[in-house]
């Protein structure tokens, strides 16, 4: 037999199949009740516009381009995941313009309101980038993940895949 | 600029205070700036009228 065919009760079914090639491998299941993952969403977005932040305001910092989402589960600058689980978050934001010795601060929302907050950082001309990165508990229905910063003087933040971005990706399920 | 009304209205505050205290918002929705949070132990939170 190289395969197990797993029916569901109304719909569907799942196959465990065993690969082409010669050898025997063991697969042994925890003795614990869960979830086993396959492939959980990961996804990577940068900024090709900057975001305009006011002085001493927390701002949401927008992502406009699309490195990879593996599940479509980012909408205007939010990562709303539909697989409960705890993901690992991680972001940059490239305060360039903020050359007068002022601070930056990168910081995860959840749900509207702030979850972690990065060490803050006395800019200098040389455009530093302000960064965090945190693992963050998500239901797999409403919790979502948002991405502000808030700087000592009003800048523009700056743009760019290795400069201002925001990814994420299950690292372990619920 | 929000931040600079209330900076306006009390000069002793500091971005530690915004940082710990107080909370102005932008969600990048069109909307601007707005109070969030505000716990200030001492300064009571600015009315509309001194914010206009």
């Amino acid at each position: 037999m190289s395969s197990v065919v797993i029916s569901g009760d109304t719909s569907g079914a799942i196959t465990l199949a065993a690969p082409s090639v010669a050898g025997t491998n063991t697969i042994t299941l925890p003795a614990s009740t869960g979830t086993a993952m396959v492939n959980g969403p990961a996804f990577s977005y940068y900024s090709n516009s900057g975001t305009s932040v006011s002085g001493g305001t927390y701002t949401k910092i927008l992502f406009q381009t699309q490195e990879y989402d593996t599940a479509n589960a980012v909408s205007s600058s939010r990562f709303t995941p539909l697989v409960a689980g705890y993901y690992q978050i991680s972001c940059a934001i490239s305060l360039s313009g903020n050359s007068s010795a002022g601070y930056g601060i990168a910081n995860i929302y959840k749900n509207g309101t702030l979850y972690r907050q990065g060490s803050s950082y006395a800019s200098s001309a040389n455009s530093p980038n302000a960064a965090i990165s945190a693992l963050v508990y998500c239901n797999g229905s409403t919790d979502y993940i948002e991405i502000y910063a808030i700087c000592t003087n009003s800048i523009t933040t700056g743009t760019g895949i290795a400069a201002t971005f925001f990814s994420g990706v299950l690292v372990r399920g619920a | 600029m929000l931040y600079n009304k209330i900076m306006a209205i009390y000069p002793s505050l500091t971005f530690e205070d915004f940082i710990t205290f107080i909370t102005l918002q932008n969600d990048s929705d069109g909307k601007g700036d707005y109070i969030a949070k505000w716990e200030h132990p001492t300064l009571a939170k600015p009315t509309t009228e001194q914010l206009a």
